[in-house]
């Protein structure tokens, strides 16, 4: 665990679990991570490995039937420590933070906006809440908030519906949404995910711009290991339900050393190699949650297996930064 | 449309076996009638003209703003409608406004709470309430509190010694209450699947993602979508609400529409039968305008572009 102060928020060994028909669903099984001021934590894993559920857990923002089971979600707040976990799920210190602390943008902007109300009331609602500022004082700064996200004709578009602004530009009114108040925090579950690629890097570009100017920590979840090299500062991948490798960006992308991130790179195509370059897909498939592998998860797809896998590996450190969740990580690892 | 309707009325009437003179005069006087008086009865009336011709006097007449008579009485139609319209329209605009009040904040509250035992509860009521016919509902009710506890007057709507509004509300709560029990269980049902739907959507997290009260969150960014479809169905309800009352205003012998359109068509007062469901036809579209201008009010995706 690396200490120091510029750390925004710390999970430690946290469990969400799904209570469905008697059943369990331990969606996040035991993840611990920091996130930095004014750096970008990119997670990312495959489908169903528990990053969104992680990121509504932050939240509270999780559905009737889930719980946090254990751990710990640290929100450092200037010189004070809250405890989310602890907090009562919509009760009034929740409500505190969300928004105004810890902001989330979320997969498909076309369904995040309410479409009955006008964008500049969606984004004052969130000011009316979180500060004193008047009506004037609100309206002129939403104004300012979409002028900034590069919407043009602010005032006029500011009285406007959800359903005449574009795809881009509502990922752009919800930014503008979740950094009315300056969060310490911004979570974005996929936020481009629903858009094509051209406005896919000017929103990354915006995200870019704001962890610079206002020095927000940001937690970006994606699928794209392209996004992850282009802006993360740390990395976690995560796999059903754990974090199985994490480090900065240049430990998991250039050293990867976990099995599964290995095989997770293996299998971006890149550009510019052509129509026969060898994708690797993960042989096997994602294990059923209900019945999950005894160890490692993913040992039943792994090449490195060996009896040993049959428990579940330890944290283990690389470097002071490169962290790993496998029993044969030093055989793996090579400089 | 109205002009559609109002002659395909008239066809139908004009195919209904007899007509209106063998209606009016009695089976003793049948016996003994010439059929030269007969006819010339006819003639009189205006009945020996062809279906077209009469159908363009009446629709002429009509457009002037003459209704005619009733056949039964002689009374000017114009003179039944204005006593008969302010009871049925009384009697469902109550209806109407405790039905949407109480159906919407039912529907919200088991929405709210579900799979709680509130929201069974409610469900089974619902349940109840749209299937068992409302007169029954009328009868029991009329048992109950007319009979039974006497605390309610069992029918009528205005008495000689009413003067205040404050005298008529007796005579009202029971039939307007009975109307409104099944509205009420279909506005709540439909409610409640429409703020279900709502709340399951993405936006509602956003909401909450900002830190907004539950009850803004609800209120605000959920009732306020659901309420679409929700005003549409009431809407729809808006005609059947006065011809839907004929069997109320019949069990609770109220002065309205319904209980008249029943009378006229007993007596095959043509005329009157006319008039009747001409103005049902007119509160059908009128309602369905007002519908598409009340959605255009409540979800700005139906209004027109200001450009």
């Amino acid at each position: 665990m690396r200490h120091n102060k510029n750390i925004a928020l710390s999970v430690k060994d946290l469990k969400t679990y799904f209570y469905t028909n008697n059943r369990c669903n331990k969606a996040v099984n035991g993840v611990s991570f920091d996130i930095e001021k004014g750096k970008t934590l990119c997670v990312v894993g495959e489908s169903g490995c528990g990053k969104s559920v992680t990121a509504s857990t932050i939240m509270q923002l999780l559905p009737t039937l889930s719980r946090i089971e254990e751990g710990e979600i640290i929100f450092h707040k200037d010189n004070e420590k809250i405890n989310i976990e602890k907090l009562e799920r919509n009760g009034k210190e929740m409500r505190e933070i969300r928004g105004s602390d810890i902001a989330m943008i979320f997969q498909d902007p076309m369904t995040a906006l309410n479409p009955v109300y006008t964008v500049g009331f969606q984004i004052a609602e969130n000011l009316k809440y979180h500060t004193t500022l008047s009506k004037k004082e609100i309206r002129e700064k939403t104004i300012r908030l979409l002028d900034d996200m590069g919407i043009p004709l602010p005032e006029q578009r500011v009285d406007e519906y959800p359903h005449s602004y574009s795809g881009g530009m509502r990922q752009r009114a919800m930014i503008a949404m979740a950094m009315a108040c300056n969060p310490k925090i911004l979570i974005a579950d996929e936020p481009t995910t629903a858009l094509d690629v051209t406005i896919q890097a000017q929103i990354f570009e915006l995200m870019d711009n704001l962890k610079k100017n206002y020095n927000t920590a940001i937690m970006l979840i994606t699928h794209d290991m392209g996004v992850v090299a282009e802006l993360a500062d740390n990395v976690a991948v995560m796999y059903m339900g754990n974090i199985v490798e994490s480090g900065t960006a240049d430990d998991v992308l250039r050293r990867p050393t976990h099995p599964y991130t290995k095989a997770l790179l293996d299998s971006v195509p890149v550009l510019g190699r052509g129509r026969d370059q060898d994708i690797k897909p993960i042989k096997g498939s994602t294990p059923d949650p209900y019945d999950r592998p005894i160890g490692c998860q993913f040992a039943p797809r792994c090449n490195w297996r060996t009896e040993s896998c049959d428990i579940m590996p330890e944290i283990s450190n690389i470097s002071e930064t490169h962290e790993i969740r496998c029993h044969k990580y030093k055989e793996i690892f090579q400089y | 449309m109205i002009f559609v309707i109002s002659f395909l009325v008239y066809f139908g009437l004009d195919l209904t076996p007899g007509d209106a003179v063998s209606h009016m005069i009695s089976p003793e006087l049948a016996a003994t009638i010439t059929p030269e008086k007969l006819e010339a009865m006819r003639e009189a009336y205006g009945l020996n003209a062809t279906f077209l011709e009469r159908y363009w006097i009446w629709l002429t007449s009509c457009l002037k703003g003459d209704f005619g008579y009733s056949m039964a009485g002689g009374v000017a139609i114009k003179d039944i409608m204005v006593k008969t319209i302010p009871a049925t329209l009384e009697l469902s605009i109550v209806a109407l406004i405790i039905s949407t009040i109480l159906g919407c904040s039912l529907g919200i509250l088991s929405a709210l709470k579900k799979g709680s035992a509130t929201d069974s509860g409610l469900t089974v009521a619902g349940m109840a309430g749209v299937s068992i016919p409302e007169f029954f509902f009328a009868l029991v009710a009329i048992l109950i509190f007319g009979m039974h506890f006497q605390w309610l007057p069992v029918g009528g709507r205005l008495l000689p010694h009413y003067e205040t509004l404050l005298d008529r509300i007796p005579n009202i709560i029971m039939p307007s209450m009975v109307l409104a029990l099944a509205l009420t269980a279909g506005a709540m049902r439909y409610s409640r699947s429409s703020m279900l739907d709502v709340l399951s959507r993405e936006f509602i997290k956003t909401a909450r993602s900002k830190g907004l009260p539950e009850w803004r969150i609800n209120i605000l960014h959920g009732f306020r979508v659901a309420l679409t479809p929700v005003v549409v169905l009431i809407g729809f309800r808006l005609p059947l609400l006065i011809g839907g009352s004929t069997i109320i205003e019949q069990v609770f012998q109220w002065p309205g529409i319904g209980n008249m359109f029943i009378r006229s068509v007993r007596a095959s007062d043509y005329p009157l039968v006319m008039m009747i469901s001409l103005m049902y036809v007119f509160v059908v579209l009128t309602a369905s305008l007002l519908i598409d201008l009340l959605t255009a009010l409540i979800d700005p995706r139906v209004r027109l572009g200001k450009e």
